[in-house]
C-alpha cells in the first residue's frame, strides 16, 4: 500500500475522460463496428451530441470510418482503431489505479488532480 | 460511489452492450420456427415406407427434403436479415456473423445425423437430438444476446435430454420438437424483446411462461392421441369367431397364442427368406382392433389402456449382436428388447 501512496498520480487521457466519448469507444470495442444510428440508440443521445464527439475521436484517430456499398443503400460504419483500443485499455488501467488510491483514503479530487497532472506533463 | 467507480462501471456497461449486441431478427425466428415446426410435424407422414419402400431411397428423400427446406430458409433468412439491417442503418456484428455460421453448422449436423440414422440406427431418438441441437443454437446466440435467450437455450437442451432420459414415447418427442421450433422460437423472440432486460424475477417468470407454452401443446396432443386411441365398444372376439373380418371388431388373442415374427432383412452380407419365421408366444392377453379383417394399429395389453402403434410405446430394439458357432454352424445371436417403454409406462 505504501508503494501506491508514494507513486505519482495516474494520468488520464483528457480526450477519453469524457463520459460520452468513453462510452462510444467502449461500445465500439465490444461490438467491433457500428453505424451512427446504432450508437445513437445505444447511448441514447442526440445526433448533434454524438456527431461532435465522433468528430473529436476521428480527429484523434481513435475511430475511423468505413463506407460500405453493399445492397442498395450506402452505409458509413465507425470502427475503433488500434490506437483507440490501446487508449481505452490504458485509460481503464489508469482508472483502476485511481480506484486503488481512492480506497487508501487519499482526500483529493482524483479526476481533477490526475487530469491536471497530465496537462502539466 | 466515486466518480472513478462510476466511470469504470459505465465503461463495463458499454463493453457489455457492445458484446451482447447479437439479436435474432423477428423474421428469422418466424422462418426457423415455422420451417422447423413444419419439418418436425410433417416428415413423419411424408417420408414413409409407403412412398419410399427402400431404406436408401427413404434416406435420400429425407436428405433432399431437409436440405430443400433448411437450405432455402438459410438463403431467404440471409437476404432478409441484410435488408432489414440496412433499412435500419445497422451493421451485422462480427459475433453475430460467426454465430450464424455456428447455427447453420448445427442444423447441417442435424440433417446429416437424420440421414445417417437410416444406416446406423438410433432413429428412436432423432427428435430428441434435434431438440438438443436447437437448444444449443439458441444458447450460443444467447451468449452474445440477452440473458433470457441463453436460459431458453439451456431449457430447450434440458427438454430434449429429459424427454429422452424419461423414456418419453417417440410420438411425444415428435410433437415436442415441432413445438420447440414453431412455438418456442417466435415466443423466445417475443419474450426476449419484452422481458429480456427485466430483473431476475421477471426473467424467471418469462422462462417459466416459455416452458409452459412450449411443453403444454405436445403433452395435450399426445394425451389426446392416446385418448383417441380407444377401441370399439364391442365384445372381443376370438380368432375363429364368425364375422370377425367384417367391419370394426376387436380380436382377443389369449396368452400362449403363437405370434410369428417375420423379418424383412436388408443387408449386404446376409439374405433371409421373407417367409422365415421366428415363433413367439404371447405372455398376456392382447386385444387388437381389426377393420375389415386388417389390424388398424390400435391395441391394448391385458385389458389396459388402448394405444396406437404409431405412438412408439411398443417398439423393437436390437441392442446387441453376437456371432457364434453352434455345433459347427455359424449363428448370429441378436439381443432384442420389445415393448420396454410399455413396461416402463404401465408397470405399477
Amino acid at each position: 500500500m505504501s508503494d501506491i501512496l508514494h507513486s505519482p498520480l495516474p494520468s488520464l487521457d483528457p480526450l477519453l475522460h469524457q463520459p460520452i466519448r468513453t462510452q462510444i469507444v467502449a461500445y465500439l470495442s465490444g461490438r467491433g463496428e457500428a453505424t451512427f444510428s446504432e450508437m445513437k440508440r445505444a447511448l441514447e443521445i442526440t445526433d448533434g451530441n454524438l456527431g461532435a464527439h465522433l468528430n473529436k475521436l476521428t480527429e484523434a484517430s481513435f475511430v475511423e470510418t468505413r463506407n460500405t456499398t453493399e445492397g442498395a443503400r450506402a452505409q458509413t460504419v465507425f470502427v475503433l482503431t488500434e490506437s483507440g483500443r490501446n487508449a481505452l485499455n490504458h485509460y481503464v488501467t489508469q482508472l483502476s489505479k485511481l480506484m486503488q488510491l481512492s480506497a487508501t483514503g487519499q482526500t483529493l479530487s482524483i479526476t481533477t488532480a490526475s487530469l491536471n497532472l497530465k496537462e502539466s506533463l | 460511489m466515486t466518480e472513478t467507480h462510476q466511470q469504470l462501471q459505465s465503461i463495463h456497461a458499454m463493453l457489455a452492450a457492445g458484446h451482447r449486441s447479437v439479436h435474432l431478427e423477428k423474421h428469422s425466428l418466424l422462418l426457423i420456427g415455422g420451417v422447423g415446426g413444419l419439418i418436425a410435424a410433417m416428415t413423419e407422414y411424408l417420408i414413409t415406407a409407403d412412398y419410399f419402400p427402400d431404406t436408401t431411397q427413404q434416406a435420400v428423400a429425407l436428405l433432399v427434403w431437409l436440405s430443400f427446406w433448411l437450405g432455402g430458409m438459410a438463403i431467404v433468412d440471409f437476404k432478409l436479415t441484410h435488408r432489414a439491417r440496412q433499412q435500419r442503418d445497422e451493421t451485422l456484428p462480427f459475433a453475430q456473423a460467426q454465430m450464424t455460421r455456428a447455427w447453420w453448422m448445427l442444423l447441417s449436423m442435424g440433417t446429416l445425423g437424420s440421414f445417417a440414422m437410416f444406416f446406423y440406427g438410433g432413429g428412436g431418438m432423432i427428435y430428441a437430438l434435434w431438440i438438443v441441437l436447437l437448444g444449443l443454437g439458441i444458447y450460443l446466440f444467447g451468449l452474445f444476446s440477452r440473458l433470457l435467450v441463453e436460459w431458453i437455450g439451456l431449457a430447450t437442451i434440458l427438454l430434449g435430454v429429459t424427454g429422452l432420459a424419461a423414456g418419453l414415447p417417440y410420438g411425444a418427442t415428435h410433437w415436442l420438437a415441432a413445438s420447440c421450433f414453431a412455438i418456442g422460437m417466435p415466443l423466445a423472440g417475443w419474450l426476449s424483446a419484452r422481458y429480456g432486460n427485466t430483473g431476475l424475477t421477471g426473467r424467471v417468470l418469462a422462462l417459466l411462461c416459455w416452458i409452459t407454452l412450449v411443453v403444454a401443446p405436445p403433452l395435450l396432443i399426445t394425451q389426446a392421441k392416446w385418448a383417441a386411441a380407444s377401441g370399439p365398444d364391442t365384445s372381443p372376439l376370438s380368432l375363429k369367431a364368425p364375422g370377425l373380418r367384417q367391419g370394426e371388431k376387436v380380436l382377443r388373442l389369449a396368452p400362449d397364442t403363437p405370434i410369428a415374427l417375420r423379418l424383412d432383412l436388408e443387408s449386404p452380407v446376409l439374405t433371409a427368406d421373407p417367409q422365415a419365421t421366428l415363433l413367439m408366444k404371447l405372455t398376456s392377453p392382447l386385444d387388437v382392433v381389426l377393420v375389415d379383417g386388417k389390424p388398424d394399429g390400435r391395441y391394448r395389453i391385458a385389458e389396459g389402456e388402448w394405444h396406437a402403434i404409431g405412438e412408439g410405446v411398443l417398439d423393437l430394439m436390437i441392442d446387441r449382436v453376437t456371432p457364434q458357432l453352434e455345433n459347427d454352424t455359424p449363428a448370429v445371436r441378436a439381443h432384442a428388447i420389445f415393448g420396454k417403454k410399455f413396461i416402463q409406462k404401465e408397470a405399477p
